[in-house]
């Protein structure tokens, strides 16, 4: 234990020497909450199958209950029931567009952690940082329970619980619990908890920030408290199915799913449940009384419970549905909350896009049009009307616009054009548009992984702490 | 001739002083003297030094002060101020921050709000630090440079670690002009 702690010390110490700008320190908000004792029990796994590349090296870490895909390089570093995926790094020769430049990458792309601590973090996509095109860095960074770094270098900062950076490279920065960031490039920045930003210099600014005193009934994480709030009692609950499906070594689904699409066996899934065609079910992602239709997917940490989600539905990672039906071509952003009740049905049209960390919570049903964009926190129709817009009127904004505390500055059109890009993206990524040869996706990839387990040293001076490991092909 | 600091000073005596601890309304009545005319332009010093039990300067309120602490502090007039940190154009923000003025009728009060006029100086004075104080021998030049780059429109002057006067920014901006023209012509 005593190597963990020193490491621990080690990597606190590095964090606050770069956010000693913002004269913030990291040690009151961790000291109490890292499970030293839990981070002996578990064991580390990594996937290994003809579609992903592979090469892992893991160095005077330790890694309880984490899982690895792709290449990823890992020192000095505490991870705890992380998912390090690089399934989506680039690859030598591919071309990477910046602002009108082709880019080529030299190498493979690896993830490259060093000096940090990342619980219940899930990081994934690639680097976008031009600078960095072949290393998608976390260096002197802590991350607290189910934070995203989603193709987001970082070095120096500290994300809160339920916090998501996205395509973005963060230096020195503060990212609170519930905040989401896609800003290209952010540097000695605290940002409030329940901000949403998402900017494109020179093409649009938005942002909304979710009410304090309202946000802290479902996310509550400051200096000596730990994470409290809705959101973890509800992935509390429902804490126990998981630990059977990693306790078991071989695990059959009972569930029937096509050829094409794929649940993965580090998914917990309570009948009934229906997989459609192409669809994507992701390691650590729930389901319960579930209708997935052709081509939607259910990434990491999502939960759907009780809903039925018509087809091509992008479920972002973290994001949770309960008692909702959701048209096709619904986006819903990472770690929203979406929940309706038995008496009081969520109604999601189709195309309709929920921004990345949007609240609803409703006690009477609600439906919301077809094609709305929809963000904040709702509780009413009333709220609905606050925050939200038909994406057709939208596009149309060009200059300033404001409703209520959400700010927009740029071209509407673009704003949209990019989230539509990305959505079908992500859903050729996940293999949604898979013609029985053509357009594979994660969603037929990953029926071809096998498991591997890896475990710490159980006694003596390096207790806890995985011994140095290189895996290649 | 070549100016030094002592020269150019105002002598602290001609400046108006309160306590710590004193209210807004206090700095204000201190601030205008019952004999100033607006309509031809003659303003006094516009500084109200702030000082504690044993008479030290600690603090001092300038007009921009003064200012900033009648700004609105609601939770929406934050949120449109920060903007500013996280990339929205100055011209949106202004326009966000006049549809709020017209939008609450609160503000429209601020002027009598007993909240702002009893707001303790500590509050929204401006605390001193080390470069807001310059020697009373230091030269023109250098007076000249520090305020430029400090971006100080006044400093304390001090004699040992006494403060004596106050250099003010149109003072020095008047000797550099005579300076030039001394020279060139």
């Amino acid at each position: 234990m005593k190597s963990i702690q020193k490491l621990y010390d080690r990597i606190v110490q590095r964090a606050n020497i770069n956010l000693r700008e913002l004269e913030f320190d990291v040690n009151p908000y961790v000291q109490n909450f890292i499970p030293f004792e839990q981070m002996i029990k578990f064991y580390a796994f990594f996937g290994i199958s003809p579609h992903h590349r592979l090469n892992f090296q893991f160095k005077q870490s330790n890694l309880a209950g984490s899982y690895f895909l792709g290449q990823c390089k890992i020192t000095n570093s505490l991870l705890y029931k992380s998912d390090i995926r690089g399934d989506e790094l680039k690859k030598e020769g591919d071309l990477f567009q910046y602002q009108g430049f082709e880019i080529p990458v030299s190498r493979d792309e690896e993830i490259d952690i060093t000096d940090s601590l990342l619980i219940k973090t899930l990081v994934h996509n690639f680097s976008h940082d031009p600078e960095t095109l072949e290393e998608f860095f976390i260096k002197d960074t802590i991350s607290m329970n189910y934070a995203n770094i989603h193709g987001a270098p970082s070095d120096g900062c500290f994300l809160g619980a339920f916090a998501t950076v996205d395509l973005t490279t963060m230096r020195d920065s503060v990212i609170g619990n519930f905040a989401y960031v896609q800003a290209g490039e952010i540097s000695h920045l605290d940002i409030a908890p329940g901000t949403v930003w998402v900017r494109v210099p020179g093409e649009f600014n938005f942002m909304y920030t979710h009410p304090q005193d309202e946000l802290k009934h479902y996310i509550y994480f400051t200096a000596g408290i730990a994470p409290q709030g809705q959101l973890i009692d509800f992935v509390e609950d429902r804490k126990e199915a998981f630990q059977r499906v990693f306790d078991v070594v071989n695990i059959e689904h009972s569930i029937p799913v096509p050829n094409s699409a794929s649940l993965d066996r580090y998914a917990v899934s309570k009948p009934p449940i229906h997989i459609g065609e192409n669809v994507l079910v992701s390691q650590r992602a729930f389901l319960q009384n579930a209708w997935l239709g052709k081509g939607a997917n259910a990434q990491e940490n999502c939960y759907i419970i009780n809903s039925r989600l018509e087809g091509c539905n992008v479920t972002a990672h973290g994001a949770k549905i309960i008692e909702a039906d959701m048209g096709t071509n619904v986006f819903v952003g990472f770690n929203s909350f979406l929940k309706g009740g038995p008496d009081s049905r969520l109604n999601i049209g189709k195309d309709c896009i929920v921004m990345p960390h949007t609240i609803i919570d409703i006690k009477e049903p609600l439906e919301i049009p077809e094609g709305h964009l929809v963000w904040g926190m709702i509780k009413s129709e009333k709220d609905l009307k606050r925050h939200s817009i038909a994406i057709e009127d939208f596009t149309k904004i060009d200059g300033g616009f404001s409703m209520g505390n959400m700010f927009f500055e740029g071209d509407g059109a673009s704003f949209i054009g990019g989230f539509k890009e990305r959505i079908h993206h992500i859903l050729e990524a996940n293999g949604a548009f898979f013609n029985g040869g053509d357009k594979k996706g994660h969603a037929q990839k990953n029926q071809y992984i096998s498991f591997n387990t890896l475990q710490p040293y159980p006694e003596g001076p390096k207790k806890g702490l995985y011994p140095t490991i290189v895996i290649k092909p | 001739m070549n100016y030094i600091v002592k020269d150019l000073m105002v002598p602290i005596s001609d400046y108006a002083t309160i306590s710590e601890g004193s209210t807004f309304l206090d700095a204000l009545l201190a601030l205008e003297p019952p004999n100033v005319d607006l309509g031809a332009r003659i303003h006094p010093h516009w500084i109200v030094l702030v000082l504690d039990s044993n008479e030290k300067v600690v603090g001092k309120l300038s007009q921009i002060n003064m200012l900033r602490a009648l700004e609105p502090t609601t939770e929406d007039v934050k949120n449109i101020d920060k903007l500013s940190r996280f990339g929205f154009g100055a011209h949106f923000i202004t326009q966000l921050r006049e549809n709020l003025r017209l939008d609450d009728t609160s503000i429209e009060s601020m002027y009598t709000s007993s909240e702002i006029l009893q707001m303790k100086v500590e509050d929204f004075m401006k605390e001193l630090a080390d470069n807001d104080f310059i020697d009373e021998n230091t030269s023109l030049a250098t007076a000249a440079h520090q305020m430029s780059v400090r971006k100080r429109l006044s400093m304390l002057v001090t004699r040992e670690k006494e403060v004596i006067g106050i250099l003010k920014l149109s003072d020095v901006f008047t000797a550099v002009i005579h300076a030039i023209k001394s020279t060139t012509g």
